[in-house]
């Protein structure tokens, strides 16, 4: 029972950590691309939404417990928590394929 | 069989805290939370003191009450007080006092630790009302923007007053972070997994998590604008390639999260209180958990969208705005839950629920007006006016200060065993009402009327002349609502009638003690068979008190508790808690002699003051721990489990890895700080490259690892039962060899004072240093140890924090010189 509670633990925060690391690698990556007047700084922009997007969306789709062991109430908690990390994710970063990037 | 009151004189003999002068010494949580909720009320009072005077000025136009020197030491403080002395220690003090009880320990983790951060939080928040009191008090606004506050704008000691003051009560608030953190993780009653823990458990976890990454890039920023000011080391200074945007950063980073720390532990109070005069289970428990740890994540996101204005590029206007229109979802979440409980209960109305009816008013206002504040467009016309006031008062004072209200008249039975004769009650509600909301209300249309925040008068042709009086008198209005309540408390305290246990049949484990509470809590523990929202306290209460439970014993005169696997909640290992002692108070006033020191600009006795500091910390644990093998003990119910200091897992261990997290992030910003100075701020073009010996610095990093790979050898010596101390004293030697070559290297930094690009440069050697001598230190505690006999092969938990640190000390020299180089050749 310990191991399907720790897995459920780290899945609950794994879905926002991600959300959190891709948001500062997009914010870093804007302010980079503009300090140094990257070419590809729109492509760079979207390549990192999508490597950003992908663990969100293997989070998402991803079953919170396995085989032959029983679902808690913190698995299914952390099935929507990382549900709600890419709607978050989407939303969020959205932004980084058609809006301005500098100044 | 037990007798139950032989065991509870026993058990109080042993936590109980003496009389007189003894009651300086203690380290019970029951004490200290009271203590911390009563400075904090009363400097609640202080800061409404302070408002009514704000209120007094602007109350009628040209008025020329205060003046503008005073009136902006008055504002400035007044958003200081209110946010750093009351709303943060006020919910330390709640869960200090509060979670042991619903969570079934008998105290937080490290007991001396709440005392020091009880006095940290008392000396630092003292400092700022003497300075008040004599007229050298901060004044330049509760978020101290640079360059304002710097030397050349604000000479005198003002700002060093607030950046000092609060670092050190800033002490106070991440200890409680990491004991409340790990207080939450293993010290709950066996059964209790993670999944039936009260929802105030999950608040708690959050919010503690929130602070241990939240408050360090405030306190790296206090720090390098007290250097700054005192050293005239240029990291705010545009003139020397020095960036204001780095202060409003690292402010913010803090200051947004902030918002959220503060409301996560009010929202905890109505997810425990709805449910009880709901008189049903709270409905969403898994929804409400995914809602925090989402809110946790989202307030991160945020810290921008205070800093529309300043000049930033389309697409981060567009993150940040996105994700702050965002938070309002998991807020909404709760929110409807909480309807939700009382829609589908049986509500009966009672005080605490007039204020949770107060808060439902009040703070969604505050959220809609944060979700328009949220848009760019609207931000950028409402910035900085009185609207922004409106709704930051609407969200904190409707999300935490209702809150805590409807908490005080629901838990102070609790604390005093008596409840309220309810005579003032509800006319103190009523006035609290209307006065906010005629206060506040106004502040919206003032702002959307042009009134800028900040400003000590305006001219009577404005149209603003009445908005502003009727928000006067809305305010004094308030103060007398506040005062009811005061009094009403005060008649509670002292002729409040008495009641048999859990008087408002709630079903979490806090009524299940005596009330008001033995030092103790429990005379034994329970075993959790359910969701612990779910319990009868009236039923279990007598029978813990009669000593059937976990522990219902006193074994050797010790303060034992359990400690429980983290995620099950099965007992793991008894924890032996230290007993009362005057030594936090002397450590705080060691610590309290550094920042003086620093503040009166005395530098030369700092280090004294630190090393006093330190040395008191050493004695800290001079006779914690057990000096032979006991293995596993008697706990009650037929069970057995060795003590904490033969667990692997044990609390110290966590705790210093949750230290070394915050630490950590403390670091992260340090990085980000040396990364935005180079990228963004001015004046970098043309400085010359700075040339350090690159050997030296190479040497320091293979010193710091092998440092670190010693101290690893010396954990897996003394594991496999072989001889540790002499890979111990060959770690101290390479740590301490590291840290004379990384302090030469800071000596061969060309003039700190002259561009931010070297200030940065020494700042950053300068934390690499300290870490590996931390390291070296940490290393030779753990030798001393084993001298004194405290280690073995079982009892292995100085082995694994000198490797902890260690290992901490080499990442952090390797990275900061890393950086060090990067920065070096920067032209």
């Amino acid at each position: 029972m310990s191991g399907v509670n720790q897995r459920a633990l780290v899945l609950l925060v794994a879905g926002f950590t991600v959300w959190s690391v891709g948001f500062v690698a997009l914010y870093a990556l804007q302010a980079l691309g503009c300090a140094y007047e990257w070419p590809q700084h729109r492509a760079i922009l979207i390549g990192a939404d999508v490597v950003s997007l992908l663990p969100l969306i293997w989070l998402a789709m991803m079953k919170p417990v396995r085989e032959g062991e029983p679902a808690t109430s913190l698995s299914v908690t952390a099935l929507w928590a990382n549900r709600a990390a890419l709607a978050s994710g989407v939303l969020v970063f959205l932004p980084v394929t058609f809006v301005s990037a500098c100044i | 069989m037990t007798d139950p009151i032989r065991l509870h004189k026993e058990l109080s003999a042993i936590w109980g805290t003496p009389g007189r002068w003894g009651r300086l010494s203690s380290v019970n949580h029951t004490v200290l939370g009271k203590r911390f909720m009563v400075v904090a009320l009363t400097f609640f009072a202080i800061g409404g003191f302070l408002s009514m005077l704000i209120r007094a000025q602007l109350a009628t136009p040209n008025s020329a009450f205060i003046g503008p020197e005073i009136y902006n030491q008055i504002f400035t403080m007044h958003g200081t007080v209110m946010m750093f002395l009351f709303a943060i220690p006020m919910f330390e003090g709640f869960v200090i006092y509060m979670l042991p009880k619903m969570l079934g320990a008998r105290d937080m983790a490290f007991p001396r630790l709440t005392a020091y951060g009880f006095w940290c939080y008392l000396f630092g928040g003292s400092i700022l009302i003497i300075a008040l009191l004599v007229g050298a008090a901060p004044d330049s606004g509760w978020f101290m923007y640079t360059p304002l506050s710097s030397r050349p704008y604000t000479p005198g000691i003002n700002a060093d007053v607030w950046l000092l003051g609060l670092t050190f009560v800033e002490i106070s608030a991440v200890t409680a972070a990491i004991e409340i953190f790990i207080s939450i993780l293993k010290m709950r009653a066996p059964g209790m997994s993670l999944a039936r823990m009260p929802l105030i458990g999950w608040y708690m976890l959050v919010t503690s998590g929130m602070m241990i990454v939240g408050f360090p890039p405030l306190i790296l920023g206090a720090i390098l604008l007290e250097l700054e000011r005192a050293f005239d080391l240029p990291f705010f200074d545009p003139t020397r390639g020095g960036d204001p945007l780095l202060w409003q950063h690292l402010f913010w980073l803090f200051g947004h999260p902030e918002v959220y720390i503060i409301f996560l532990p009010a929202a905890g109070a109505l997810s425990t209180i709805i449910p009880v005069f709901a008189q049903r289970t709270i409905l969403g428990y898994r929804s409400i958990i995914a809602a925090i740890v989402a809110m946790g994540f989202l307030s991160f996101g945020l810290w921008v969208h205070h800093m529309f204005t300043v000049g930033i590029p389309h697409l981060a206007l567009a993150f940040f705005s996105a994700a702050s229109a965002l938070v309002a979802v998991p807020t909404a979440i709760q929110i409807f839950a909480w309807i939700g409980t009382l829609a589908s209960g049986r509500p009966r109305w009672d005080i605490p629920m007039l204020y949770v009816a107060g808060f439902f008013c009040v703070f969604v206002i505050g959220g809609l007006t944060g979700v328009m504040l949220a848009m760019v467009p609207f931000n950028t016309q409402a910035h900085d006016s009185y609207f922004v006031v409106a709704h930051l008062h609407y969200v904190l004072v409707g999300g935490f200060v209702f809150p805590m209200l409807a908490g005080i008249y629901h838990w102070m039975p609790h604390i005093s065993g008596r409840q309220s004769l309810y005579r003032l009650s509800v006319p103190a509600f009523w006035l609290i009402f209307v006065g906010f909301n005629l206060t506040f209300f106004l502040m919206h249309l003032t702002g959307l009327m042009g009134m800028p925040r900040r400003i000590s008068t305006y001219p009577s042709n404005w149209g603003w002349d009445w908005l502003n009086l009727l928000s006067s008198i809305g305010g004094f209005i308030l103060t007398m609502g506040f005062c009811l309540v005061l009094a009403d408390l005060v008649l509670q305290w002292r002729f409040g009638r008495r009641y048999r246990r859990d008087p408002w049949k709630a079903q979490t484990l806090e009524w299940a003690t005596a009330t008001p509470p033995a030092p103790y809590n429990f005379a034994a523990l329970p075993r959790v068979d359910r969701r612990a929202d779910m319990l009868e306290p009236a039923e279990i209460g007598p029978v813990l008190a009669g000593g059937t439970g976990y522990l219902g014993f006193v074994r050797d005169g010790e303060q034992e508790t359990l400690g429980v696997d983290m995620f099950t909640g099965e007992p793991e290992h008894v924890i032996v808690l230290p007993r009362r002692t005057f030594l936090p108070l002397w450590t705080a006033l060691a610590t309290a002699s550094v920042f003086l020191a620093l503040l009166f600009r005395q530098y030369w006795l700092v280090p004294f003051g630190a090393l006093l500091t330190l040395g008191m910390f050493l004695l800290w644990p001079r006779t914690l721990g057990r000096r032979e093998d006991t293995g596993p003990v008697d706990i009650g119910m037929g069970e057995q489990v060795p003590f904490d200091v033969e667990s692997k897992s044990n609390a110290s261990v966590l705790a210093n890895l949750a230290a070394l997290i915050m630490n950590g992030t403390l670091f992260t910003s340090l990085l980000f700080g040396a990364l935005f100075l180079l990228v963004i701020a001015p004046n970098w073009d043309g400085v010359a490259p700075m040339s350090l010996p690159l050997w030296a610095g190479v040497v320091a990093i293979v010193l710091a690892i092998a440092g670190a790979a010693l101290s690893w050898l010396a954990r897996s010596r003394n594991a496999a039962g072989g001889e540790a101390m002499p890979w111990l004293i060959g770690s101290a030697v390479a740590m301490a060899a590291a840290t004379v070559l990384l302090v030469l290297l800071m000596t061969l930094v060309p003039d700190p004072t002259g561009h931010a690009r070297n200030a940065v440069v020494f700042t950053l050697l300068g934390y690499g240093a300290l870490h590996t001598a931390l390291g070296a230190l940490m290393s030779a505690h753990g030798g001393w140890r084993i001298m004194q006999g405290y280690v073995s092969t079982r009892r292995s938990t100085e082995m694994t924090l000198a490797w902890l640190w260690c290992f901490y000390a080499a990442a952090a020299s390797l990275l900061s010189v890393a950086m060090a180089t990067l920065l070096s050749a920067a032209a």
